[in-house]
């Protein structure tokens, strides 16, 4: 923001950094004091492109790019018109057509392509499916309202336990408040020596704020801890059916051997191989690190490749 | 494991013959692209001939071995039997004039500390060295990246060690009655650090060289082993895989016995040889080499300029589509 500057009045936006841009429909921006200053004149036109523009059309710019800006505008006035939901399509391909038509539209607005031509469209579109339109926007659809109910909990929740706490302040002041009244009458009225009345005071008072804190309870929730009103019914959105997949099915790892079989590691550890072997010390045995991996390796070594033969054909093998 | 390994599959030959050829093959494009004109004897005279460049292999591996054995820290034998494959595989597939034996031999040491789990810093290692140990470092991380690339870039190495404890654990857990395993191991040790010197490695797997030290230490001792191999070792497999792991066994072991000894005497000649004869790009003291570095390094510096400007001239491409982006 800093580094661009509005336009107009170039200066200032340099000067005064928490000065804020705004931008109109047209994609160009400009801070505020300049927008005051154009409207004040009278005058409907952008500095930059000229086009006709109402102070209403100004919003606070959010992003850096004018281009972006621009084209967050034409596509929430699309979509106020094109506010189909997904329900209304019969199949997938047709609801990712229409939101490709959408996007084509929204496009062809922001870069000036075809723009005849795309508002033409826009206008036949509004004017076939007006009823549509209107019953669309009065309709939230399932998700928004899925989400209003969440917003709506979390606010129950946090004002509870704003009340909550407020009421235990207040108990705790009252407390506090009668415990010093009945220090003083004891003072005032009673045999004991002072010194001994404090100290039955500060005793019984500690315990009493032990039992305070643990008496605080959570209020009854409504939900379940998956997320699930009590007492509502399902406006569960059923899981779609994948195709049954080829069930994973486990094979033994087979490795080639070119020897005779090795044991395994309970051959290993029955037969007594161990007993050969150096033992792991503590701190091996403490990093993962057994006997029996070493010994394994060792017999796997020894065994292993023990029948290989080199079977060419037609290639004198040597020395014998 | 190793029947799966990369070792077996693309580094284990059919026998002595195959590995000669490879040699030979080897031999002869290094001739073909450097000594094209000559004829036999003068080829005979400037540049090594095949049993010539064996001798010089040979020799060299023996001496990587000594230095392997005084090396500070001292050395676990997983990381000679590795280096020594790593050096026996290179020069399969490459010739002794092309890369003298002396500089690899350091950078499979080196390479192998690394694979093994065995790392030594590069400056600890030439500590080991005498003489200019600045160069020495040069050389091993100039041809580090070279090595790994001519053996294909496979590391592992199966080596022979494991196998034979895996033997002598197995013969103690189910044969400790007839033979006291511990015995045998001194002399099994040696004879696999002796066919280190040969092709065996190359030939045979891992685990029949181990049963064949295990069973010639078991003949010098007097121990009968027979009746483990093919009673309890070899319990349960086919007639036909016993009778070819008996057949490995005793090529192996006529291998190991029927060394030739090293003429060290020919050795000096031959190094003097391969003075005059070797490829002198891969010479690290040579001019030639020292240019080629310089001018990888110029070519390392352009390349990046070139980008450099590229990115420059994009980002004023940017300014053009977009246009300014103060109006006015």
């Amino acid at each position: 923001m800093d580094e661009q500057g509005c336009p107009r009045c170039k200066t200032t936006k340099y000067r005064n950094p928490s000065l804020k841009l705004m931008v109109n429909v047209c994609g160009h921006s400009l801070c505020d004091n300049c927008v005051d200053l154009l409207f004040i004149k009278g005058s409907g036109a952008c500095p930059e492109c000229g086009t006709a523009i109402r102070r209403s059309n100004f919003r606070y710019q959010i992003f850096e790019d004018a281009q972006v800006e621009k084209e967050i505008d034409i596509r929430k006035k699309i979509l106020k018109d094109y506010n189909k939901k997904e329900e209304d399509f019969d199949s997938l391909r047709e609801y990712n057509d229409y939101l490709e038509m959408i996007e084509t539209i929204i496009y062809n607005l922001a870069n000036g392509i075809d723009v005849e031509d795309t508002r033409r469209q826009v206008d036949s579109y509004k004017k076939e499916n007006k009823d549509a339109i209107r019953k669309n926007q009065s309709k939230l659809s399932r998700d928004e309202e899925y989400l209003e109910m969440l917003i709506e909990e979390e606010e129950k929740t946090s004002s509870l336990r704003k009340q909550m706490i407020h009421d235990t302040e207040v108990l705790e002041k009252n407390k506090k408040r009668r415990e010093k009244e009945a220090l003083i009458d004891e003072l005032m009225f009673s045999d004991m020596s002072a010194a001994d009345i404090l100290t039955m005071h500060k005793t019984t008072a500690r315990p009493a704020e032990a039992v305070d804190n643990s008496s605080f309870q959570p209020s009854q929730t409504t939900r379940y801890s998956t997320g699930i009103q009590r007492g509502q019914q399902s406006g569960l959105i059923p899981m779609p059916m994948t195709e049954a997949n080829p069930v994973y099915h486990y094979e033994d790892l087979e490795l080639e051997r070119c020897g005779p079989i090795y044991p395994t590691i309970d051959d290993i550890i029955e037969v007594g191989y161990l007993s050969n072997v150096r033992a792991a010390s503590e701190s091996e045995r403490a990093g993962g690190f057994e006997a029996t991996l070493c010994c394994q390796r060792a017999l796997q070594d020894a065994l292993g490749g023990l029948f290989y033969y080199p079977e060419l054909a037609g290639q004198s093998t040597s020395v014998m | 494991m190793f029947a799966s390994s990369t070792h077996l599959k693309f580094w284990t030959f059919s026998g002595e013959n195959e590995i000669k050829q490879l040699r030979a093959e080897t031999s002869e494009k290094y001739l073909a692209k450097h000594a094209s004109g000559l004829s036999e004897e003068e080829r005979a005279k400037e540049f090594l001939t095949q049993s010539e460049e064996r001798q010089l292999v040979r020799h060299f591996e023996y001496v990587l071995k000594e230095f392997c054995g005084k090396f500070q820290p001292p050395m676990p034998k997983c990381v000679v039997g590795t280096s020594l494959a790593f050096f026996k595989r290179f020069y399969v597939h490459n010739s002794v004039m092309d890369y003298h034996p002396r500089d690899i031999m350091l950078t499979c040491m080196y390479l192998s500390c690394k694979v093994e789990e065995f790392y030594v810093p590069i400056g600890q290692f030439v500590k080991n060295l005498k003489g200019d140990r600045e160069k020495f470092a040069d050389i091993i991380l100039g041809f580090e990246l070279l090595l790994m690339q001519k053996i294909h870039y496979h590391l592992t190495i199966h080596n022979s060690f494991r196998a034979l404890e895996g033997l002598l654990i197995d013969l103690k857990t189910r044969y400790k009655d007839h033979c006291d395993a511990e015995k045998l191991r001194k002399i099994a040790e040696e004879f696999i650090d002796q066919s280190l010197g040969t092709d065996a490695s190359l030939i045979f797997s891992p685990s029949q060289i181990a049963l064949s030290a295990l069973l010639a230490s078991s003949s010098k001792e007097g121990i009968n082993l027979d009746n483990y191999v093919t009673g309890t070792l070899l319990l349960g497999s086919s007639e036909d895989d016993l009778q070819k792991t008996i057949y490995q066994v005793k090529r192996i072991r006529y291998m190991i016995k029927n060394q030739e000894p090293l003429q060290r005497e020919l050795i000096q000649i031959i190094q003097k040889k391969l003075e005059k004869c070797r490829n002198q790009e891969n010479n690290p003291e040579s001019e030639i080499y020292k240019r080629k570095m310089e001018e990888m390094i110029d070519e390392d510096d352009e390349i990046r300029t070139q980008k450099r400007a590229k990115l420059n001239e994009g980002r004023e491409t940017d300014h053009e589509l977009f246009g300014p982006l103060n109006p006015i």
